[in-house]
């Protein structure tokens, strides 16, 4: 018993270094950009490792679902990748946009303004969410490990495990509330958010392009 | 009351040509010693083109010592290095492998040419993993004598001493668009937004999340423009066809078009992400360019004469151009109250100008001729040699 729950745990603690890089180029501009002080920023942070959780047990049900111990086809897999990096890059280049230079159609828009207005807790949850579905090594592993699980509520279990374990590695980034204090960081992290945007757009078109392409 | 300060408006006399001959011998037996290793002197090639960088370097320093300016002279010796850089890398290229252009087997052995711009994508990956993460080698092997350790020990010892001076004396590649720009005799194109000077920040916060991210050095994967005129992935694949693309557009857009229309190094204002990772070494240094706000008469002078929109209003009002100065001295030079100094931090602004300027120019001009010198010898015996063969 004690093992079942110390597995997905230290999996989580043992990667949680790749989580934090992998999501840096995501979660740091953002809440940089946001330039709000320590509270502030942890109520981003939290928001955003609320959504990184949603994206994890969504994945745990899919992965325990189909079964992902097999094999998914290689195109499959490339077609999700290129379509959760492409969602990334559009949530990243939509926030990376100051509310008031935001085309008229969108900004009167109720729900895209309050999903996209920083205080709201719509951009961070969808940040997270999108981040949470990355496939990246150490979350795939716990993919594979969740969906030998007998049960769906194991399989989540596993996840929500495995995301305490990646928790304390995200501590380091409520030190970008110092950064508020420079008052050229918004415009530099809106700058970066947008560039980091382009940089997921391209790999998810090349990698949809080539998974559309050689099948 | 007190007399009104007459400002002095006209530029200092040259120094005397003894005088000046005997600032530049440190820098003569410098260069002596530097071009006695920097190329093979047992052919003839080697020897004449050692003998012309070493002619070259110290008549420019004599030059900057007698005329007290430094940015014209410093100009003739960063375009030449801009212009011969890559005839030199390009042959030494052909010579190793036929072709400018690396397939991806030669970078996983370990074959890729290190090159500076790298070094801020190292650092995040290195320190939580302890992973090179460049496709070149530590040390110096035969097929790939560009490595890792040598010019992260040459740029380390630089950078300690003249900080954010690097992109005006060692960098290699700003020379080819700081020759383009010496190229109009006006701008046409002024006034471009200051808010883009943040943009070479967020690339380098960009470039150090990704890489850290990827393990890969997304800078030179995807965005560096001298890949163009130097090294890139040799084209297998919708991705290297693109990568190639991209590094053309940047070379053409910012390294020709824009420094031709606006007489600015606009790769390093509006794109190099080292250049602002090297701003942050120049707190370091104990040499800046400050504004001497008593002579000042806001006349913008310097602020035309900036090549990379670091002295703005804001900037001239504070005294100084801040933590992005490159060193360069087109302000000093250009300001003709004398309100543009050199300084030494910690003594009085305008204190000895002159003296601050040469404590600057020996270990700047020393570096340029072991780093830039060395590369503009070794281009220089590979032009020569079929001539003197």
């Amino acid at each position: 018993m004690l093992g079942n729950l110390a597995e997905p745990a230290l999996l989580g603690f043992s990667s949680g270094l790749v989580c934090l890089a992998a999501c840096g180029p995501v979660v740091l501009p953002w809440l940089a950009a946001a330039g709000e002080g320590g509270r502030g920023t942890a109520r981003l942070l939290a928001q955003f490792l609320g959504g990184r959780l949603v994206g994890y047990l969504g994945f745990a049900s899919l992965a325990w679902a189909i079964g992902l111990a097999l094999p998914l086809p290689a195109r499959t897999n490339a077609f999700a990748y290129g379509l959760v990096h492409i969602a990334l890059a559009i949530a990243l280049l939509v926030f990376a946009v100051p509310a008031r230079r935001r085309p008229e159609p969108c900004a009167r828009l109720s729900i895209f303004r309050r999903a996209t207005t920083r205080s709201g807790f719509l951009a961070p949850v969808l940040l997270g969410f999108l981040t949470g579905l990355n496939l990246c090594p150490p979350f795939v592993a716990a993919g594979v490990r969740a969906a030998e699980r007998h049960s769906l509520p194991g399989a989540l279990a596993f996840f929500l495990l495995f995301f305490a374990g990646t928790l304390v590695w995200f501590l380091p980034y409520l030190g970008s509330a110092l950064l508020r204090r420079l008052p050229a960081v918004p415009t530099v992290a809106r700058y970066t958010a947008a560039l980091v945007a382009v940089y997921y757009l391209l790999l998810g078109g090349l990698t949809l392009g080539g998974a559309w392409l050689h099948g | 009351m007190a007399d009104p300060v007459v400002l002095e408006t006209t530029r200092p006399a040259p120094r005397s040509i003894g005088r000046s001959a005997l600032l530049t011998l440190p820098l003569l037996l410098w260069a002596l010693l530097m071009f006695s290793h920097a190329v093979d002197l047992r052919e003839n090639a080697g020897r004449a083109a050692a003998l012309l960088t070493c002619a070259f370097m110290v008549a420019l320093f004599f030059l900057m010592v007698r005329t007290r300016r430094t940015y014209r002279w410093r100009r003739v010796f960063f375009v030449a290095l801009g212009v011969l850089f890559p005839i030199g890398f390009i042959a030494q290229l052909y010579a190793l492998r036929g072709s400018m252009s690396i397939p991806v087997e030669r970078m996983l052995s370990g074959d890729t040419p290190f090159c500076f711009l790298a070094i801020p994508m190292l650092i995040v990956p290195a320190a939580l993993t302890r992973t090179v993460i460049f496709p070149g080698s530590i040390l110096p092997t035969a097929s790939n004598p560009h490595s890792v350790a040598t010019m992260i020990a040459v740029w380390f010892a630089a950078t300690l001493v003249l900080g954010k001076a690097w992109c005006a004396f060692g960098c290699f590649f700003g020379g080819i668009e700081e020759g383009f720009a010496a190229l109009p005799r006006k701008a046409k194109l002024r006034d471009l937004p200051p808010r883009l000077r943040w943009v070479p920040w967020s690339v380098l916060a960009a470039v150090v999340l990704l890489s850290a991210a990827t393990f890969e050095p997304t800078y030179c994967m995807w965005l560096c423009p001298f890949k163009a005129v130097t090294e890139f992935p040799e084209v297998r694949s919708a991705q290297t066809a693109i990568q190639f693309a991209i590094f053309g557009m940047l070379f053409g857009g910012l390294v020709v078009v824009m420094p031709l229309l606006t007489r600015l190094r606009t790769q390093c204002t509006l794109l190099c992400p080292f250049g602002a990772f090297q701003s942050l070494f120049n707190k370091l240094t104990v040499f800046d360019v400050r504004i001497d706000r008593s002579r000042c008469t806001d006349c913008v002078a310097c602020r035309r004469a900036c090549p990379t929109l670091v002295l703005d209003e804001a900037a001239v009002t504070a005294g100084g151009p801040g933590i992005s100065c490159m060193k360069c001295g087109a302000c000093v030079d250009s300001c003709t109250k004398q309100a543009a100094v050199w300084h030494v931090k910690g003594t009085p602004i305008a204190a000895r100008p002159e003296t601050a300027r040469l404590l600057f120019l020996y270990p700047a001009w020393s570096f340029a001729t072991l780093f830039g010198g060395s590369i503009i010898a070794g281009s220089l015996a590979q032009l020569l040699r079929p001539l003197l063969h």
